[in-house]
């Protein structure tokens, strides 16, 4: 048993490593320009990938202005795709899976906005259709991936890969869940940081 | 209708080696950082109505392009075929020519809604590209290709200028609280004074041989500066915003002038640790690190020098850091995909 604990925790700790964190860098760039310009983040992944969407959209909305949630100051906005399960019952069965992201993206996705991709393998063909259409409107695309990084990798403007052996999923979403909770925290201090800074004035 | 907007920049350090004249015999560099303050582009289409119309300081209406005043607009709209059916306005946060790009973020913001509105999206670079083209290529401007790709990419970056041409781009990213503590050690100063970057810069390529030292140290300390920058070391930023200012100067004698120099040698002795004259030369804006408990002393300062040397334009200019470059703030015309 501890060895199997060890193991894992030894391989979680390793893996967290080949993170690029210059990637995510690029990230938190995209979502600030995104914020300056008031514009919207959308966020998509399917199975586990989509509880993390589902977590993250839920912990950033609230959590970034927790200190100012009466404040009235501008607000930074962050939506999981598809908004409910009906919007991806529909998509999926009267359209096809592959165009359960990448249908509901194009009636959701503005100018102004950005984009989040969540994939383990990088290469789920309905998560590279709606990157496509994102890139094809030159709308940033973060993507967050697994084994070796996939399509999704290529495609992103940050690329944020968990490298791993083919078929890892429980270390590339759980490495996934700190990542996403990274970006919630350092908007979370930035907002807090602005609050403080007006405060004195 | 469309609305684009493009910001205004802060070029720390390495300006002029951006310039051909420069980067075809040894590569240039420089750093620079947008600032919230935008110049913004709306393309209305007149389906109903056929002629041209440019709003900004007055307002041009035409049967044809090519009878417009507006120079970049002319040369635009031609580069693009577009003969008629629309109005474009331009609007900024602050007056132009004040050496903060004000011209090259315009064009970008120009070309990017232009584009739009022919129904093709533009990426930030090929945004740059375009008023690259405009400005240097279509409209025989003597000036650098810094300002464009700024504009357009936003942040604070490293552009190196190739012989060839092409463009590296270094984005350098850097948190808020590094970027937050630059803001509150820095004071800028709109001086009053207005030039066009084209004449000061026209007198400056014409001697860049006989200057090739000073460029090439201009250049080198763009990596140095950039140290310092993700350090959070202000007062080594400031002492490099120095050396460069100094050197900068001796380029050229447009560049600076008595009252420029009068100025900047009130501020250093109020407590300043170091600045700069931002954008070409000749007026435009001053800029200045200091620590925040100077900040009073040097405003007072300045205010003064610029009240006796009767600059009736002297301002300050309130400064916060913007990742944003150029972006479409509203477009709705839902058929462009």
């Amino acid at each position: 048993m501890k060895n199997f604990i060890n193991n894992f925790l030894d391989e979680a700790r390793k893996v967290i490593l080949t993170i690029e964190p210059e990637e995510i860098a690029k990230a938190l760039k995209i979502f600030q320009a995104t914020y300056e310009r008031d514009g919207r983040i959308y966020i998509f992944g399917n199975g586990g990938s989509l509880a993390l969407a589902t977590h993250w959209v839920s912990d950033f909305n609230k959590t970034v202005f927790s200190q100012d949630l009466s404040r009235p100051i501008k607000r930074f906005q962050a939506l999981r795709l598809p908004s409910s399960e009906s919007e991806l019952t529909a998509w999926a069965n009267d359209v096809g899976y592959d165009m359960v992201f990448a249908g509901p993206l194009q009636n959701y996705l503005g100018d102004s906005d950005c984009v989040v991709a969540i994939s383990s393998s990088g290469n789920s063909a309905n998560i590279i259709k709606a990157v496509q259409l994102a890139k094809a409107r030159h709308i940033p695309v973060v993507g967050l991936s697994g084994f070796d990084g996939g399509k999704l990798a290529e495609l992103a403007d940050a690329a944020i890969v968990v490298k791993t052996e083919k078929g890892r999923y429980d270390l590339v979403e759980s490495i996934h869940d700190v990542v996403l909770h990274l970006i919630t925290k350092y908007f979370q201090d930035y907002f807090n940081h602005l609050a403080a800074k007006d405060a004195k004035k | 209708m469309i609305v684009v907007r493009a910001p205004f920049r802060i070029s720390f350090v390495g300006g002029g080696t951006d310039l051909p004249d420069f980067y075809r015999q040894h590569q240039g560099a420089v750093i620079s950082a947008t600032i919230d303050k935008y110049v913004y582009i709306i393309i209305n289409p007149t389906p109903m109505i056929s002629s041209v119309s440019a709003r900004y300081s007055i307002t041009e209406t035409v049967d044809h392009p090519s009878k417009l005043q507006h120079t970049r607009i002319r040369a635009a709209l031609d580069e693009l075929g577009i003969k008629s059916h629309i109005e474009i306005g331009s609007f900024a946060s602050i007056q132009s020519k004040t050496g903060l790009g004000s011209s090259s973020s315009f064009s970008v913001a120009l070309m990017k809604g232009l584009h739009l509105f022919k129904g093709k999206k533009l990426s930030q670079k090929e945004a740059a590209e375009a008023a690259c083209r405009l400005e240097i290529d279509l409209l025989n401007e003597p000036i650098g290709k810094q300002d464009q790709h700024a504009a357009a990419m936003g942040g604070f970056i490293i552009f190196e200028f190739n012989a060839d041409e092409s463009v590296n781009i270094k984005p350098i990213f850097l948190g808020f609280e590094a970027s937050s503590k630059l803001e509150d050690h820095l004071l800028l100063f709109f001086t009053g004074i207005t030039r066009s970057a084209s004449n000061v810069l026209g007198k400056q390529r014409t001697n860049i041989d006989k200057k090739l030292n000073e460029y090439k140290e201009m250049a080198a300390l763009v990596p140095v500066f950039e140290k310092e920058l993700l350090a959070g070391n202000i007062k080594g930023m400031a002492k490099i915003l120095h050396k460069n200012w100094i050197l900068k100067k001796n380029l050229s004698k447009n560049i600076s002038s008595t009252v420029i120099d009068k100025l900047y040698e009130a501020g250093l002795r109020s407590g300043a640790w170091g600045g700069k004259i931002l954008g070409a030369g000749g007026g435009g804006c001053l800029m200045f690190l200091a620590p925040p408990s100077k900040h009073k002393a040097i405003r007072a300062k300045m205010l003064l020098l610029a009240k006796r040397n009767k600059l009736t334009g002297f301002q300050e200019i309130p400064v916060k850091f913007v990742q944003s470059g150029v972006e479409v703030l509203l477009n709705d015309d839902h058929t462009v995909l």
